[in-house]
């Protein structure tokens, strides 16, 4: 187990050493932060964005001015108040719901909507072509799997999620417990992998 | 201060300041929150894990050429700030000059004022002494050149015999001259100083320099019946007359 242990930190000093890095590149206003940004976060920023917008377009549109607020915002991340992509994914979802609001206030025939409405909760429909990307994503049953998306791309509070999905507030909970319990798992599995590997290696 | 920290996690407020929806003061109490309880600070960070774990599961390839996109629109925006910085700094340097040549130049409007009211004093002054001198050669001449202009010479009494000169006085115009020639030499602490009683009252005309006043008229104040005198006072003049040292006097 302590071998366990030294490698799980070892993973996450790594990141924030990569993590530091970029901020600091970020903060010298060097375009390399937002080469390396693009490398590690792109996709899954872009899927963030996709969540949202649910079209490719737009989605590319969004990513294109989150990564300009983030190269203009780069002095403004605090490091003791987020982590780094929390930081990155606030700003992409936010743009991305900008993006919405304004086309829908473009968009004479539709009513003043609420965003957290603008798309249906469900799972959504997987291209196979991204298929391996979220081969993890099958690990989590959909109905844990519609409440985290609930949580964390809509923004919904519990008792937003019970009335919306029409589900007990006491049921969202436990689906939410479980649901973050099965995230922790795979996150975990990724940390028991390493030291296996060198273990073989 | 269990059931602080329960009632705060139900609240929702740490997943609302997760995703960024929070208001500025919700953030601030959420933040204290995470500073002050080890139990909320351990379920943000977990949140945050969770949080990127699902979005990564969510992730979808970017398409080909977007990173450059990304990259040039980057570039551009820099060379906006740089070119911006640039002419900031020009900008402030132009200030800077403009507003030490506007101080250089105000200082020197400012010289420039002062002398141009110098010389116009200069001016004024120099016109009217002209003015006064012309009309007094002027009044010379009409007294001098006048038929009716009479001639009196002055000589000096036992005090002063060497003393020598000429009035006229024009009784039509009313105008009198006195031309004083010759003067005997005084002692270092005297002088000369002229008078003329008018209308009973004797006024001071001023004291009378041996050399340079040669050619010179001195125009006396014209009186019927006036006397002028001319008396040897104390260097410097005197205010009255000192009626013992009278030299010479003159009648018209």
């Amino acid at each position: 187990m302590p071998s366990l242990y030294r490698e799980a930190r070892t993973k996450s000093t790594m990141s924030t050493l990569l993590e530091r890095h970029i901020v600091e590149l970020l903060g010298e206003q060097n375009e390399k932060a937002i080469s390396l940004l693009y490398e590690h976060y792109g996709d899954t920023l872009y899927g963030v964005a996709y969540k949202v917008v649910k079209d490719e377009e737009l989605a590319q549109d969004v990513l294109q001015e989150s990564f300009v607020k983030i190269w203009k915002k780069g002095d403004s991340y605090d490091s003791t108040k987020a982590k780094l992509f929390t930081w990155l994914f606030r700003i992409t979802r936010n743009t991305a719901i900008d993006k919405l609001r304004s086309l829908s206030t473009k968009s004479e025939k539709e009513i003043q909507i609420d965003v957290s409405n603008v798309y249906n909760l469900g799972v959504d429909k997987i291209k196979p072509e991204f298929m391996d990307v979220r081969e993890h994503l099958e690990k989590i049953e959909p109905k844990y799997q519609i409440v985290l998306d609930a949580l964390f791309f809509q923004g919904m509070t519990q008792q937003e999620a019970s009335d919306e999905l029409d589900i007990p507030l006491g049921t969202i909970k436990s689906r939410l417990k479980i649901g973050l319990r099965e995230l922790r798992k795979i996150y975990g599995n990724g940390m028991v992998l390493i030291p296996l590997l060198i273990a073989i290696l | 201060m269990k059931d602080k920290i329960r009632i705060f996690l139900d609240t929702d407020l740490l997943e609302k300041y997760l995703l960024g929806n929070t208001s500025l003061e919700e953030s601030q109490q959420v933040e204290r929150y995470i500073a002050m309880y080890p139990e909320v600070r351990k379920t943000y960070n977990e949140l945050q894990e969770n949080l990127e774990t699902f979005a990564k599961m969510h992730a979808l390839k970017t398409p080909e050429g977007l990173k450059t996109k990304i990259l040039v629109r980057i570039r551009a925006q820099q060379a906006g700030r740089r070119k911006f910085r640039r002419y900031a700094i020009a900008a402030t340097i132009a200030a800077f000059i403009f507003a030490g040549s506007s101080y250089f130049f105000w200082n020197q409007s400012q010289n420039l004022q002062q002398e141009n009211t110098i010389v116009n004093n200069k001016i004024k002054t120099l016109e009217a002494d002209m003015r006064s001198q012309l009309e007094d050669v002027r009044n010379q001449f009409i007294v001098l050149n006048n038929p009716s202009t009479r001639k009196y010479m002055v000589n000096g009494n036992k005090k002063a015999s060497e003393l020598k000169a000429v009035a006229y006085i024009n009784p039509v115009k009313k105008l009198s001259y006195i031309n004083v020639r010759n003067l005997p030499h005084l002692p270092e602490d005297k002088c000369y100083q002229m008078w003329a009683e008018v209308n009973g009252e004797m006024v001071n005309l001023g004291v009378i320099k041996e050399i340079q006043d040669k050619d010179k008229l001195l125009a006396l104040p014209y009186a019927e019946k006036a006397i002028s005198y001319i008396t040897i006072e104390p260097k410097g003049g005197n205010d009255t007359p000192t009626v013992q040292n009278i030299v010479a006097n003159i009648k018209y």
